[in-house]
């Protein structure tokens, strides 16, 4: 099962991944001004809101990886070297 | 004990300086990797000239000449395992924007009508000419690790030394520049796009909320947002992020556009026409490296290859 977590002090509060989220995964805590994973179980796993995410701070983990076709290979490869 | 320890090699190609700089910057810090490394031949450190056998190599700079070619070379032969270290080693960097000028145009701005020296003739045949275009330093010579970063702040230095000498698989962290930058990202009235030298921005409010285009939602985090917490928008000296990079369909202008267009009242093709006034400048520090100039977005280095043909 999908499980979604979000880097809290990485998180500006710019609400685009409760916007995004076709299912509602998340919400915004008003007062720390912040997203929070409201229920990880409903992901269906479409990465929206990793790639919206300003700050790159949406993981995910435990989801089907379908193989990606128009993706730099070469420089996939590469990243898995970076430090 | 000495024999223990970590064999370091450093050295500058096509560079500032800087990256060699923020390796001393690790101040007490640096005690504790003394503890656990020998450096053996640094430019800014030692006066070892030759370059003795090494398990860590650290590369800074992109190859502009024939030395730095042979530089890296004598590196990867000296050191196991080689690090691109900085942006101008992993991406070319600053030397790597020059590529939007020629070398004549180069040439003549830092030697001949230089408007901060008195310098008047380009150096003779003494120092290597400058190459064609500039190559970061992985298409020369292999390289086993990556770190980006103009210069890359000490904190990300200081753990990655410490993964290598622990003998632990360095993590990738591939959060964005605005994760430590301290501006709330709320939605504004904001209706028009505010050039860099207009206005004082709110401190606490994010740059693109205030019309200013801040490219650090597309820029790898390897500084800890220094600019932005200052009061200047990001442009992005760490180089793209890694959808930028693996995604061919992805691009600077588009990315902020959207994320700008949803914070503002401004449409998205009035931000991407705005930001097309500068797009020289948006690769700017990574404009070298294939990965960006054979992206389908990305046209300035076949506009350059153009001109360098036609001369
Ligand atoms: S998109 Fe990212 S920064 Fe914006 S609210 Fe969601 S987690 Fe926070
Ligand atoms: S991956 Fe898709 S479904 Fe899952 S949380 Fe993100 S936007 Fe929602
Ligand atoms: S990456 Fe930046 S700090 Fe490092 S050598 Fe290049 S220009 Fe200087
Ligand atoms: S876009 Fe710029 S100002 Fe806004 S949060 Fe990101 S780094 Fe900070
Ligand atoms: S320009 Fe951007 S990437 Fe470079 S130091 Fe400033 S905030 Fe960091």
């Amino acid at each position: 099962m999908v499980h979604v977590e979000i880097n809290e002090s990485g998180c500006r509060g710019c609400r685009m991944c409760v916007d995004i989220c076709p299912t509602e995964v998340f919400e915004f805590d008003e007062p720390a001004r912040k997203a929070r994973v409201r229920e990880s179980e409903d992901c269906i796993g479409c990465l929206s809101c990793s790639y919206l995410c300003p700050s790159k701070s949406i993981t995910h983990s435990d989801f089907p990886v379908v193989k990606n076709f128009y993706r730099d290979l070469q420089f996939c490869r590469k990243k898995e070297a970076f430090l | 004990m000495e024999n223990n320890k970590v064999r370091l090699n450093t050295d500058w190609l096509s560079a500032c300086g800087g990256c060699h700089c923020a390796i001393v910057d690790l101040h007490e810090k640096i005690l504790d990797v003394l503890g656990y490394v020998q450096i053996q031949r640094c430019p800014v450190l030692t006066d070892q000239k030759d370059y003795p056998p090494a398990d860590v190599g650290i590369l800074t700079g992109a190859i502009r000449n024939e030395h730095d070619r042979h530089a890296a070379e004598k590196m990867r032969k000296s050191c196991k395992s080689l690090i691109a270290f900085g942006t101008c080693a992993v991406y070319g960097g600053i030397p790597g924007a020059a590529l939007a000028h020629t070398r004549e145009e180069l040439l003549d701005r830092a030697y001949r009508n230089n408007p901060t020296t008195e310098t008047s003739v380009p150096p003779g045949e003494m120092i290597d000419s400058l190459e064609k275009i500039v190559t970061p330093i992985d298409e020369v010579v292999d390289v086993d690790l990556y770190l980006a970063g103009c210069p890359p702040h000490p904190t990300f230095i200081f753990d990655a030394l410490l993964a290598l000498i622990e003998g632990r698989a360095p993590k990738a962290q591939d959060q964005a520049v605005c994760a430590h930058c301290q501006r709330n990202m709320d939605r504004c009235d904001t209706d028009r796009i505010q050039s860099y030298h207009e206005g004082i921005p709110d401190p606490s409010l994010c740059l693109l909320s205030q019309g200013y285009v801040c490219l650090g939602s597309v820029t790898l985090d390897r500084c800890l947002a220094p600019c932005p917490k200052n009061g200047v928008p990001c442009t992005g000296c760490a180089g793209p992020t890694m959808e930028i990079l693996t995604e061919p369909n992805r691009d600077i202008r588009t990315e902020v556009a959207d994320r700008m267009a949803r914070l503002t009242r401004l449409e998205q093709p009035v931000i991407i026409k705005a930001m097309e006034r500068s797009a020289k400048s948006h690769y700017s520090y990574a404009m070298a490296s294939r990965m960006i100039g054979e992206k389908s977005t990305f046209l300035i280095r076949k506009w350059i290859a153009e001109v360098e043909e036609s001369l």
